[in-house]
């Protein structure tokens, strides 16, 4: 009798929190514990090892600095420029790659998912040197008969570049999350379309982007994420220049911590605040992608 | 009862600790030998450390060195890195620190070195403000290394052509300067000068070159006002928009000008002389001279220093006496040693090797000149500034500023008073 108390129920339920636990232990260990000592350390004010409790003194400091107003703006004007084109990018070439009668497809798909298998910082430093003053797309614009661009002098021209850089190394990446969404649609659903006469733009905005909301949902918040910590590029391709008008937040971070003065409480500070938006824009888009 | 407990605990604990000692002694003859050293640059740095370990080794058998090349700043963040952890036992037992970064981390991180005050070296050998550097508040830090002299360095080749000789470059003032610029731009369509864009070197050897910085005295900043630093400011804008100064987008690019022809000179700290004869296809047609200096300010003189480099053991270090005796008897006591790594641009800052023959050596690579003799007269003639543990905070809102101002046009004042607030704001924590 007294075994039966452990109902298979029970022992399933059991089973399952054991497979969880080292999960869950992990993540706290690694994650949510750091993500503790990192407000306290907040809390923190002072130089080098000289750290003594300031309260919020330095969240009062980061709306009194221009210099992360700046690199905010910087990071927010990254994402809303290129995280609509990449995803839009990303789904055009999904859609031709899932052509059925398209030939030497591994092929295709190879080469656009290739950038993602290069390291952040070679990628970065490849840039730099296509767009350096001597290098090769000025060498083209010369020979061209157009006059050479000093793409890195000029804040504009120094961002166009990290954004192109940035489409070129994440579209193939996104895209491989549409195509294994679009190969969980049902072919019939189309043919049954075609049939009843929807062409291409009808099949995709009435069949295609319905059905992918979840990955698109998940690619959105996948990027933003990434996109407000961007980091290698900034500190690679342009070393946040000219002056700090390509500097992203995580690089400011980073200065304030090994490159100036080191002063860990404000930059974990900032690394809070930049835990919270992401916070917040993801549960927007959660609320906005989810019609249920 | 409890008494007892804690006794006995500490007794055993003292017993297992002794243990392991006596197994360690044992074990590591070889361990006690070795001393773990990071630095960076394998022509320079690396090179000299381990040509003092071959002179050490000879009268100390058996002793090595194990080298890590780390670039400077990436020895930096390893510190702070290591600091924060609470954890040095993954730092080496020697660094070479630059002497600018010295003040910040001696001043931030006091824990991460030992006190070479009472090592025995003598530091009144080296020069007073090359040692000034790797002291804080009266306890040296650093065993100095070599000398940052600024050379203006010069292709007489390409000066020909614009009908001008080394003589024309040397102890003239910057308005002589920028007018013989735009004569060589004309004749020659090169450059007289490159530099990397947003960084400002440049800037910082005009100021030293009169004496000046970005620092008062009490050590706040000062930028806004700063009469000095705006005519450095000004000059180099004017060369930039004159076309006689063309900004690279990196270092990579400001070696490979000096290297491909494309500038006619450049000056920079005497190390640079490392990386110019890496071109050995261009000797004979280098020269060297003097900086221009400021026009109509006072202590105004054709001299400077930009970089060099300060030997530390760490706090953590497990041999400090041979460490220290290592470094008494190469890098403060050997003129063997400074004789060799002079070929290598490594000046030394130690008085007995400057009067060594090695360095009235003609080297052809300059056109037969006596270089090295006239890098220490130099090095002697230059003026020391106030920094301090804000250097490279300072530095940094000053490289912004120029930025803006050269390459927007944006307005003088108003961005040096930006890059004043930027300071005061990284020093007002």
């Amino acid at each position: 009798m007294g075994k039966k108390k452990f109902t298979m129920e029970k022992r399933h339920n059991l089973t399952g929190w054991v497979f969880l636990s080292f999960g869950v232990i992990l993540i706290c260990w690694t994650s949510f514990y750091p993500m503790i000592q990192a407000f306290i350390l907040s809390l923190q004010s002072g130089l080098g090892v000289n750290l003594k409790f300031g309260g919020f003194s330095n969240y009062a400091r980061i709306l009194k600095d221009p210099t992360f107003k700046g690199t905010l703006f910087n990071t927010f004007f990254y994402l809303i420029i290129q995280v609509p084109i990449m995803l839009t990018l990303a789904l055009i070439l999904a859609s031709i790659l899932n052509n059925k009668d398209l030939k030497f497809k591994g092929l295709w798909r190879t080469c656009i998912f290739l950038p993602c298998a290069t390291s952040l910082v070679s990628y970065s430093m490849i840039f730099r040197s296509l767009f350096a003053n001597d290098g090769l797309i000025n060498t083209f614009l010369r020979n061209l008969g157009m006059n050479p661009v000093m793409w890195f002098a000029n804040a504009w021209t120094a961002r166009f570049v990290i954004i192109l850089a940035l489409i070129w190394r994440w579209t193939g990446y996104n895209m491989v999350f549409y195509l294994s969404g679009l190969q969980n649609i049902d072919y019939s659903v189309y043919e049954a379309a075609r049939i009843d006469g929807a062409n291409a733009r009808q099949t995709l905005f009435k069949i295609t982007i319905p059905l992918l909301k979840p990955t698109i949902l998940l690619t959105t918040i996948t990027s933003t994420n990434g996109t407000l910590q961007l980091f290698d590029e900034s500190l690679n391709l342009t070393n946040g220049g000219p002056g700090k008008s390509t500097m992203t937040m995580s690089h400011y971070i980073y200065n304030t911590s090994f490159v100036q003065s080191p002063n860990f409480g404000y930059a974990a500070a900032m690394s809070i605040v930049i835990l919270v938006m992401v916070a917040i824009l993801a549960i927007l888009q959660m609320k906005v992608g989810d019609e249920r | 009862m409890n008494f007892k407990k804690v006794l006995a605990c500490v007794l055993a604990g003292t017993m297992v600790f002794s243990m392991g000692a006596v197994m360690t002694a044992g074990a590591a003859s070889e361990e006690d030998n070795k001393l773990t050293v990071w630095t960076w640059d394998p022509n320079f740095n690396i090179y000299a450390i381990n040509k003092a370990a071959e002179i050490y080794a000879q009268d100390h058998e058996g002793f090595t060195v194990e080298v890590t090349e780390i670039q400077s700043d990436d020895i930096e963040s390893k510190i702070t890195t290591a600091v924060n952890a609470g954890d040095l036992s993954t730092l080496p037992d020697i660094f070479l620190m630059q002497d600018n970064s010295f003040q910040k981390y001696t001043t931030f991180y006091p824990d991460v070195f030992t006190d070479l005050t009472e090592s025995g070296i003598d530091f009144s050998q080296f020069s007073e403000a090359k040692v000034a550097y790797s002291t804080l508040e009266g306890v040296n830090y650093g065993v100095p290394f070599d000398n940052g002299a600024v050379v203006n360095c010069v292709r007489t080749d390409l000066l020909e052509q614009a009908g001008f000789t080394v003589d024309d470059f040397t102890d003239i003032t910057w308005s002589d300067y920028m007018e013989k610029a735009k004569v060589v731009l004309e004749k020659t369509g090169l450059p007289l000068l490159t530099a990397q864009a947003g960084s400002p070197d440049m800037i910082m050897m005009m100021l030293q070159s009169c004496g000046a910085s970005l620092f008062n005295e009490d050590g706040t900043g000062n930028i806004a006002g700063n009469e000095v630093l705006k005519q450095c400011v000004n000059n180099y804008a004017q060369m930039v928009a004159d076309g006689t100064l063309v900004e690279v987008t990196d270092w990579d690019q400001y070696i490979s000008s000096l290297n491909s022809s494309t500038v006619v000179s450049t000056f920079n700290g005497c190390w640079i002389m490392a990386s110019i004869q890496a071109a050995e296809d261009q000797s004979g047609k280098w020269a060297i001279t003097n900086m221009p200096r400021l026009d109509d300010v006072e202590n105004a003189s054709n001299y400077s220093n930009n970089g060099g480099s300060s030997w530390a053991i760490c706090s953590n270090c497990q041999h400090v006496d041979l460490a220290v005796d290592f470094l008494n008897s190469t890098f403060a006591g050997s003129t063997a040693l400074y004789d060799d790594v002079i070929s290598k641009g490594a000046l030394a800052t130690w008085a007995p090797a400057g009067e060594s023959d090695a360095y009235n050596v003609p080297v052809d690579f300059y056109g037969g000149d006596t270089v090295y003799a006239k890098i220490v007269d130099f090095a002697t003639k230059t003026p020391s500034n106030a920094t301090g543990a804000f250097y490279y905070d300072a530095r940094d809102a000053v490289g912004v500023a120029l930025s803006n101002i050269t390459q927007t046009g944006a307005d003088v004042d108003a961005e040096l008073e930006a890059a004043q607030e930027t300071l005061d704001f990284s020093m007002g924590v």
